[in-house]
């Protein structure tokens, strides 16, 4: 905040019922004085511009966006913040709804949307639906909470006088019952209470004595050389501490892939895109290091640049790594060329041939978070703490290590709450590798944020795909072959784009049984933000593609969607064409019952016109079968120790919770194999000094690995246990259960004793009483060809969706009305935080279908780098939801559970574009679908047939 | 990005605003709700060395009956305005055209005063003001004066006021009963958007014939356009589909779209035929009776 005590304003401001005196500053927003000098900071900040709703507070009784209010405008107000919702330690009946409901993941957005339906409920105390999505349009949740926040605001007198528990929800959401005490229950998450009532700490919300504040300065140009940097200015700006450029950092490149370290810390000679990294500033607060940054003046030469990755293919293209003109020639990041099989015979063996070009979009995940991270030098032993808002902070700990080449033992990761990642976090950023080099040179603690435009530089968004893709199918709707060329648009640098390029072409036969199968991928540089990974990695846009062929190919031979797809399903124990090991697969079970449940043979091709469903197909891996450097550690690690009285659990892990649920999860999981119930387990996470390491939350892996790591953990605890009881009980051990706090023999429940009191046996006889666990995924997996490790996995996730739409055939406007999701996804460990996943996992779908894309003008700078002009499905865009689990049971998951944070999203893109046709009879084939494109393609149907549809 | 220096001044009189205004002439921004101003300082769009909040003059916040009149004060905010009774009783139209602009929390700030005086081409209640024929009270320097909404955006983020001059009132002229207004908006989702096209219509209808129209067209061209020949061409006739239809049609002609990431030039005329059929259509449901 700027300080400039002169024009200073006094104001008085009551905030939560306490009067606060302030000396405010012009410029101060009212989100600012809260979060900064109350340290109020469950009031959230994600855009600045008013566009997301995270910063909302009651003023005057009104929710408004505290970032657009100046505080010394708001003289006399009176404010609520998230903080003072709960009264005298009693939550407001509103938030133990949300609990209860499961109404929130991530939680960055919960503060805003608890405080506007604070609003709502007080002028209607029974809303109806319409009124919710009315109230709450303005808040953007990027996890997808809406369906479940409608049922929580609806619902909330149901809560009150009613004492918060930790009892499962009996919302009827278990689909299948096993002989589970806690597994498979939607127990309420262990991260609620923190969210609902602004409590939880995010990286941004780190208060650190003596902190500073550094800033990022991004090139102008898309590419050039740096011929000049003149910091003079920005230095001599009182306030500033230090100003960096590439002469002062570490010269090593960096990256996610080894083999393709090609990032610079701050750019040495070359830019490479609008935003490429080429200075830093740190100051004493934000705003002095914001206005130094735009202090720096960078002189550019000029270079050609390009846009398109079939431009960036030509020959004679500009390189954009020239350096090594070699490695990358014709920009040619990275590039895959397999064959399975026989592709040409397996098209002569066709009766009907489809193919057609598609062409995805550049859609960015964004979390309503911004990313942040902080980093100190410790006086002691010269140890580094990093406070990041990671999703993978064991390679960030990794690269951390190479870079300023200390040992990853002398680093201290800690991961706060992380608002929303969806693939966009995980790797090590400028702001971490900034932070850390402005720490050691000031010796202060360093705190470095992106803001929202920011963030769309930085990117790490979804590849943009060209794909020509081509299916052989016999009349009886057996696919005989597959053969697909995509370029991926993977901008200026690799991410972890070595991969997606391998996963585009990967995934494609774990879902069909496809004897010939032939993949050409090319991954392109090209003068834009870096791609990465998104949430589905790879897999969206070409399974777009073919589930668009599919139903392409039913239609030529008169075949129902549903059975060309349960003709060709992937069924259990298959080794695929690309040698990956399918194990459990229910996926004929979930088209069976989504064909039945959606009453889909009474609608398809029935429905008036204007409406339309369809059906899509997807499914993804339980996590990676290999890290992404070389290393023989585990996957994922646990450990458990127990209290000394017994009566507690406490479990330290360190994978990310990043709203998937793994905090969650993974306390039942351990709870359910102790023999406690789930509110004895403490949950001690994220922060690299205290659990041992995994790997992280990318790649749908979590419940897979590290669950089999604490069900390892706790299984070893548990045997302590039951030999002590089996000699205090005079039995053999081997007939004894753990369950519910008791452990007793399983034949004769009666004879039995508590399960605190063995705990406390054994501490008394040995000392703590502790388990570890470990996993890595069964050794071997994947064929022998070059990239075949990329898709192995221990298990596979299959899912069927359905959606019904509405296309307004004047305007092309597509409404998602209903939309079904049937998954595979194993033994559903918590169905609360299942449903939310598959939900979420549809709301961002249909964003990424219909209206999400980064637009890029001719000099390469970005269009719409800002929620206002990138739009994301808000509440009133949301369909009705239903999600049905199909469970099997997954021989190598904890409890036989899979994966569905990721799996949940490829099937509704083909979901979508198969209902937009069977509703007007148009078929996009370039993502998004937009009215435009459907009222375009409705024009040229009428030219065709000289009718309307 | 970090706001730019600036002063911030509370006067407490229009009179004193009027004066700071003029004094600091360009260097100078007037805030009311200050949802459009503040994100033009933070994104570097406009730079100025003061802001004049208007927040303190409460007397330009009351919403009230001036004889055949509809008063709003510049400082009322959207939700106010759209939850008046007043307002319903009036002109419901728009009360229907505030609440599909951007979300609650915004409109719990945003005034129609600002609203106007941006002057930006995506502005709603503009073209709505329009269509029933309002007007803007102005109070400058010297004095104060009345504009007809139809004359107040001169150009893209142009408007006829001058430097010390601020929006002090919206008047809208109570309709006769025979006639209907509607509000029509396409947007690219469901929530908070900006709109792609926007077009209000305002018909008298008297014994099953329009006697007199008004369409006014939002974010298709450099300030609300007045699709004149489409209101013409339902002049002296009956209510009707085909009618409506020929009428959008005339509207797509006028309409002067650019191409930008809400849509192209092309797609916004197709929009706008539609959007003016509808308008039509509803206002003069309302007009007959038909429809509240
Ligand atoms: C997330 C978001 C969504 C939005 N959605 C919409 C939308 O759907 N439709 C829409 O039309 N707008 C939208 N807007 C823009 C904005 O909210 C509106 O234009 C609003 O009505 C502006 O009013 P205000 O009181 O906040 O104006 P301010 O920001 O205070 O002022 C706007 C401009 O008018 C001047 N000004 C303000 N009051 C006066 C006065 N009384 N006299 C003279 N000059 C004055 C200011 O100097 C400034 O230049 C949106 C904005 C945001 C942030
Ligand atoms: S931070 Fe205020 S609306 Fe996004
Ligand atoms: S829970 Fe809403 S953004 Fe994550």
């Amino acid at each position: 905040m700027s300080d400039k005590r002169n024009d200073a304003h006094l104001i008085q401001l009551t905030v939560n019922g306490r009067v606060h005196t302030l000396g405010v500053g012009p410029q101060a927003t009212l989100k600012q004085v809260l979060r900064e000098e109350l340290n109020l900071t469950g009031t959230k900040s994600g855009c600045d511009a008013g566009d997301c709703g995270a910063c909302t507070v009651l003023m005057n009784g009104r929710a408004v966006t505290s970032c657009l209010v100046l505080a010394a405008a708001a003289d006399g107000a009176e404010i609520t913040t998230i903080e003072g919702v709960a009264q005298g330690g009693e939550l407001h009946p509103l938030q133990k709804s949300f609990i209860k409901h499961g109404a929130l993941q991530c939680g960055f957005c919960t503060p805003g949307m608890i405080i506007s339906s604070l609003e709502l409920i007080g002028k209607k105390p029974a809303p109806e639906e319409s009124d919710i999505k009315a109230a709450l349009g303005g808040n953007l949740c990027r996890c997808g909470t809406y369906p479940r926040i409608i049922k929580a605001v609806k619902d909330w007198r149901s809560f009150e006088g009613v004492d918060l528990d930790t009892e499962p929800s009996d919302e009827g959401e278990r689909d299948q019952i096993r002989t589970h005490s806690t597994v498979g229950r939607g127990v309420p998450r262990y991260d609620g209470p923190d969210k609902v009532t602004g409590r939880t700490e995010y990286t941004a919300d780190i208060r650190l004595p003596d902190m500073a504040h550094g800033k990022i300065l991004g090139s102008t140009v898309a590419h050039g050389l740096i011929k000049s940097i003149d910091t003079s200015a920005a230095k001599a700006l009182p306030g500033v501490l230090a100003v960096i450029t590439a002469a002062d950092v570490p010269a090593l490149r960096y990256g996610v892939s080894p083999a393709r370290y090609d990032e610079e810390i701050l750019a040495r000679e070359r830019v490479r895109y609008v935003g490429d990294e080429v200075a830093a500033v740190v100051a004493v607060d934000e705003a002095t290091a914001e206005k130094a940054v735009q202090l720096i003046k960078v002189e550019y030469e000029r270079l050609p640049a390009v846009f398109d990755p079939r431009d960036a293919l030509a020959e004679g293209a500009p390189l954009i790594h020239p350096e090594e003109a070699e490695k990358y020639a014709r920009n040619i990041n990275t590039q895959v060329e397999w064959h399975f099989g026989d592709v040409e015979q397996g098209f002569a063996e066709a009766d009907c041939i489809v193919e057609d070009s598609f062409v995805g979009n550049r859609t960015y995940q964004c979390p309503i978070e911004p990313h942040a991270s902080v980093a100190r030098w410790e006086h002691h032993a010269g140890k580094l703490t990093v406070w990041s808002s990671s999703m993978a902070p064991h390679y960030l700990r990794h690269m951390l290590s190479r870079i300023f080449e200390i040992p990853q033992g002398d680093i201290r990761t800690i991961t706060p709450c992380v608002g929303g990642g969806f693939g966009v976090k995980a790797e090590a950023t400028p702001l971490d590798l900034c932070a850390v080099i402005f720490s050691r040179l000031i010796g202060r603690p360093v705190m470095m944020k992106y803001s929202r435009e920011e963030m769309f530089h930085h990117f790490r968004g979804r590849h943009k795909q060209y794909i020509d893709m081509k299916i052989g199918v016999k009349k009886d709707g057996t696919i005989t072959a597959c053969q697909s060329h995509i370029l991926l648009d993977g901008g200026a640098y690799t991410s972890y784009g070595i991969v997606t390029a391998y996963y585009a072409g990967s995934m494609v036969p774990t879902l069909y049984k496809i004897p010939n199968y032939k993949y050409d991928g090319y991954r392109m540089y090209t003068n834009l933000p870096a791609s990465g990974a998104m949430r589905g990695h790879g897999v969206p846009q070409p399974r777009y593609a073919f589930e668009s062929l599919l139903d392409m190919a039913a239609e030529e031979l008169g075949l129902d969607p549903f059975d060309i797809r349960l003709r060709n399903a992937m069924q259990p124990d298959t080794m695929t064409c690309n040698d990956l090991d399918i194990s459990s697969c229910e996926f004929t079970a979930t088209l069976e019952q989504a064909r039945e449940q959606t009453g889909w043979n009474e609608k398809k091709g029935k429905l008036p016109p204007g409406k339309g469903i369809g059906v899509g197909c997807g499914g993804f891996v339980s996590g990676a079968g290999y890290p992404i450097y070389r290393s023989k550690f585990p996957h994922s690690n646990a450990l458990i120790r127990l209290s000394e009285d017994g009566m507690a659990a406490s479990l330290y892990i360190a994978a990310a919770e990043i709203g998937q649920g793994c905090n969650t999860i993974l306390p039942q999981i351990a709870a359910e194999e102790l023999g406690i119930p789930y509110h004895r387990i403490w949950l001690v996470e994220s922060d690299s000094v205290l659990g041992p390491t995994d790997l992280g939350s990318y790649s749908s892996r979590v419940t897979l690995m590290a669950g089999n790591a604490v069900r390892m953990a706790a299984a070893e605890v548990k045997t302590k246990l039951l030999e002590v009881a089996g000699k205090q009980l005079g039995c053999d051990m081997h007939g004894l259960t753990a369950r519910d706090g008791r452990i007793f023999v399983a034949e004769h429940p009666r004879i039995g004793m508590d399960w605190d009191e063995a705990a406390r046996l054994a501490f008394s006889a040995d000392g703590p009483v502790t388990g570890t666990g470990h996993y890595s995924p069964p050794p071997g997996l994947g064929g022998r060809y070059k990239g075949a490790a990329v898709g192995t996995s221990p298990a596979y996730s299959f899912s069927t969706a359905v959606c019904e739409v509405t296309v307004d055939l004047e305007t092309g406007y597509v409404t998602v009305d209903d939309f079904y999701d049937f998954s595979d996804a194993g033994t559903v460990i918590n169905p609360v935080t299942f449903h939310g996943q598959v939900e979420g996992g549809i709301i961002m779908g249909l964003g990424e279908t219909l209206m999400e894309d980064t637009l890029v003008r001719d000099d390469g700078s970005l269009i719409n780098p800002d929620l206002h002009g990138y739009l994301v499905p808000t509440i009133s865009d949301s369909p009705r939801i239903v999600s049905r689990a199909v469970e099997s049971y997954e021989p190598r998951g904890p409890f036989g559970a899979k994966e569905i944070g990721e799996g949940c999203l490829p099937p509704i893109l083909g979901a979508i574009g198969n209902a937009v046709y069977d509703a007007c009879g148009v078929r996009v084939t370039e993502l998004p679908i937009t009215p435009e494109k459907i009222l375009a393609g409705l024009q040229k149907n009428r030219e065709k047939t000289g009718r309307t549809p | 990005m970090a706001f730019c220096d600036f002063k911030l001044h509370k006067p407490e009189s229009v009179t004193e605003a009027c004066r700071l205004g003029r004094e600091f002439g360009r260097t100078c921004a007037y805030m009311s709700g200050g949802t459009e101003l503040l994100v033009d300082l933070r994104s570097g769009r406009k730079k100025v060395a003061h802001v004049i909040a208007l927040g303190g003059l409460k007397e330009l916040r009351e919403i009230r009956r001036d004889g055949d009149t509809l008063h709003i004060g510049a400082q009322a905010t959207l939700s106010e305005i759209a939850e008046a009774p007043l307002v319903h009783e009036v002109f419901p139209a728009l009360a229907e055209a505030i609440v599909t602009m951007a979300g609650v929390q915004i409109r719990n700030l945003a005034t129609m005063g600002g609203n106007f005086s941006c002057g930006v081409p995506c502005s709603d209640t503009p073209p709505i003001t329009c269509a029933a024929g309002g007007s803007i009270v102005v109070a400058g320097p010297d004095g104060e004066r009345e504009v007809a909404a139809r004359d107040f955006v001169l150009a893209p983020r142009t408007t006829v006021l001058n430097p010390g001059d601020i929006v002090t009132a919206i008047r809208i002229p109570v309709q006769p009963t025979t006639s209907g207004a509607s509000f029509q908006r396409f947007t690219m989702r469901r929530g908070s958007a900006l709109a792609v096209a926007s077009v209000s219509a305002w018909l008298n209808v008297e014994q099953g014939v329009i006697t007199a129209a008004r369409v006014v067209m939002g974010a298709v061209g450099p300030i609300p356009l007045f699709a004149e020949n489409c209101a013409a061409s339902v002049v002296g006739q009956a209510p009707g589909d085909s009618v409506f239809a020929d009428a959008g049609a005339l509207a797509a002609a006028e309409a002067q779209p650019i191409s930008d990431l809400r849509g192209s030039e092309q797609y916004r005329r197709d929009v706008v035929a539609v959007l003016a059929r509808r308008a039509l259509a509803c206002a003069a449901a309302r007009a007959e009776g038909r429809t509240s």
